[in-house]
């Protein structure tokens, strides 16, 4: 064995300390850090990863993070990394943790300050060549049609009593008003409308500064992207979700917005203040968290799930708005955009593994039921829940399906995206935004970023191989491929 | 309270996905007027032009210093999101290891040009040496 290099910031390569060297490969796509690794951690750590994507979630301090997750009270099984992890603050992003409802915790740092933060997928009726020459102003449109950006507002205009049935009835309440079809609420992670939400559990000032918000995409990595299929690997699966090679589809990522960063910022600050009284103590600050069955934690979770529901609807409040853009550019009868599925990448769902009822955290991670699980929609039994894997702008995105064998290999998780893989400030290094804006459009895609520093932060060198994660996702059987898709435009915050 | 501000000073630490705060000042009201001018400047994206407006008072409290500074940074970050406006000069009016009231003045914005979700716990450090304050927050971005 190599020496164990010491960890500190001055050997920035392996910022996890001597946890890389602890690790023992499994199989092809998954390293194994065993409990006894530190003597707190209650169970092992799985990282799903091959030697190249290994290599890169060992340097920083995923597997610090990861390991601090196995050490919480209730954790059940594993504590997993997907292939896309790397560091984060708490849970590393890319970390899925499940914890026994009757004696284990919930913790708003394991969700995330982007309550489901999430990707939804729209699929035309309508093939690249159909529109190639209106592809400009469709992507104009967008950017007009949905607002982006820091603290921007919505079009969209709803009173204080509205905007408490949004946090309690999420898209259901959107269909009431038109916003939505009742055959989107089909195809939505729980409907788009998660029941134990809590309104009343959502501060005020979570609800000043988010609730403008519906309907807008944010800034960061938040997106929402003109595509079309490129490849198809599963004909079978493509077909059943209406996927065919040509055609033009939509993807749209963002999140809770203002709303659900103030509601963690919250439930972190109010978790912490009573976390010693529950006898709990953590190797991470940010890890705050309370036990599932008391007040604190019942709490939380009324106002994840509402303002997850704010997610659903603030992802439903931009296909209406795209949808108008389509049926402006291309008519009734050539512009509808269907929904594929709406997939959450950060949040805690109360589910049932084996015979116990978990509380799954996924951060940074995507729920991938298989063909046979009752949660899967209608329409995709025997195929498989869809996940949703967007690449870093100006790659190409992912299409599978959810597999009956991963629901025992990852709590029925896999990965969210490319993952990062370097620093905003080394991104801006390597290439700044109006060269990032330039090779893209020497690509052909559109771009629509007000920012020029966002987009030198988003490039798609700062982000790890989409292409790589989601063959190690394929192969371990966590998930299947059935398309890619690569990106025409991007309206970006 | 006056600042001494040749004692403060502020850095950017590389961070693989979010953005990381290192800094020091006099003394522990310093560190939430440098840390606090730190995240302004993030969120502008750089120095003002020029600083418009009366101050106006932002107060917190919080259950121990280290949380007083997180809970400082994530009121800044409500105030600039909710009101447009993005504060950057502080002066502390009154100051104990739990709780601050600060006089600040800052910039209108037609939105904030930079994201940052909420300052976080995570490997959140605040330390005394010799007489002078550092500290260290990390911020979900």
């Amino acid at each position: 064995m190599s020496p164990i290099p010491k960890s500190t910031p001055e050997n920035p390569e392996f910022r996890s300390g001597n946890l890389p060297f602890l690790a023992k490969r499994v199989s092809p796509t998954m390293m194994e850090v065993p409990a006894s690794a530190r003597s707190d951690m209650r169970v092992p750590v799985h990282v799903w990863a091959d030697e190249e994507l290994w290599r890169q979630i060992s340097r920083d301090r995923t597997l610090l993070q990861i390991v601090n997750v196995a050490t919480l009270p209730g954790i059940a099984g594993a504590a997993h990394a997907m292939p896309d992890a790397h560091e984060g603050y708490g849970f590393p992003v890319g970390g899925v943790a499940a914890f026994r409802a009757r004696d284990g915790i919930i913790s708003p740092g394991g969700v995330g300050y982007d309550i489901n933060c999430g990707v939804r997928l729209l699929a035309a009726e309508v093939g690249h060549g159909q529109v190639k020459n209106r592809l400009e102003p469709i992507v104009s449109d967008l950017a007009r049609s949905i607002p982006s950006g820091t603290g921007k507002g919505s079009h969209l205009r709803f009173t204080n009593a509205d905007l408490d049935r949004i946090l309690g009835e999420g898209c259901s309440f959107l269909a009431e008003r038109g916003l939505a079809t009742r055959e989107d609420l089909k195809t939505i992670e729980g409907g788009g409308a998660l029941p134990a939400a809590d309104p009343g559990a959502v501060s005020e000032k979570a609800k000043q500064r988010g609730g403008g918000q519906l309907g807008s995409i944010g800034s960061g990595n938040h997106f929402v992207e003109v595509q079309k299929v490129d490849r198809i690997f599963d004909e079978a699966a493509a077909d059943a979700l209406g996927l065919w090679k040509g055609q033009i589809t939509v993807l749209i990522h963002t999140g809770s917005r203002g709303l659900g960063h103030q509601v963690c910022t919250d439930y972190v600050r109010a978790m912490d203040a009573v976390m010693a009284r529950h006898g709990i103590h953590l190797p991470d600050r940010e890890l705050a968290c309370a036990p599932f069955d008391s007040p604190e934690g019942k709490k939380y979770f009324g106002a994840m799930c509402a303002a997850a529901n704010f997610a659903f609807s603030n992802r439903q409040a931009i296909t209406y708005a795209a949808r108008e853009v389509f049926r402006r550019a291309l008519g009734e009868e050539d512009g509808g955009l269907r929904l594929i599925y709406d997939v959450a990448h950060n949040m805690a769902k109360l589910e049932r593994h084996g015979a116990e009822d978990l509380l799954v955290h996924r951060k940074g991670a995507t729920r991938a039921f298989g063909p046979s699980h009752p949660e899967t929609p209608a329409a995709y039994q025997g195929i498989g829940q869809p996940v949703l894997i967007p690449g870093s702008m100006g790659t190409a995105s992912y299409v599978l399906v959810g597999t009956d064998e991963g629901f025992g290999l990852s709590f029925g998780s896999t990965c969210h995206g490319a993952g990062r893989a370097m620093s905003r400030t080394a991104a801006k290094k390597v290439q700044k935004g109006n060269e990032v804006r330039k090779d893209l459009e020497d690509k052909g895609i559109i771009v629509r970023c007000a920012s020029a520093g966002e987009l030198a932060e988003e490039a798609p060198h700062a982000y790890k191989d989409v292409d790589r994660v989601v063959d190690v996702v394929h192969q371990a059987g966590l998930a299947r491929k059935v398309a890619r898709l690569v990106p025409l435009g991007v309206v970006k915050g | 309270m006056n600042p001494v501000p040749c004692e403060r000073w502020h850095r950017w630490v590389d961070h693989t996905s979010e953005v990381q705060l290192e800094v020091g000042a006099e003394s522990l009201a310093g560190l939430a007027v440098e840390a606090g001018r730190a995240l302004g400047l993030l969120m502008l994206r750089g120095a003002p032009e020029e600083v418009a407006g009366p101050a106006r008072i932002l107060e917190v409290s919080s259950v121990d210093r280290d949380a007083l500074l997180v809970d400082w940074l994530n009121e800044i970050l409500f105030v600039a999101e909710t009101e447009s406006w993005v504060p950057v000069e502080f002066t502390v009016e009154e100051s104990s290891p739990t709780r601050l009231r600060v006089a600040a003045r800052g910039v209108p914005v037609e939105e904030v040009p930079s994201s940052v979700k909420a300052a976080t716990f995570h490997g959140l450090k605040v330390e005394e040496h010799d007489g002078s304050f550092r500290a260290e927050v990390i911020f979900d971005v």
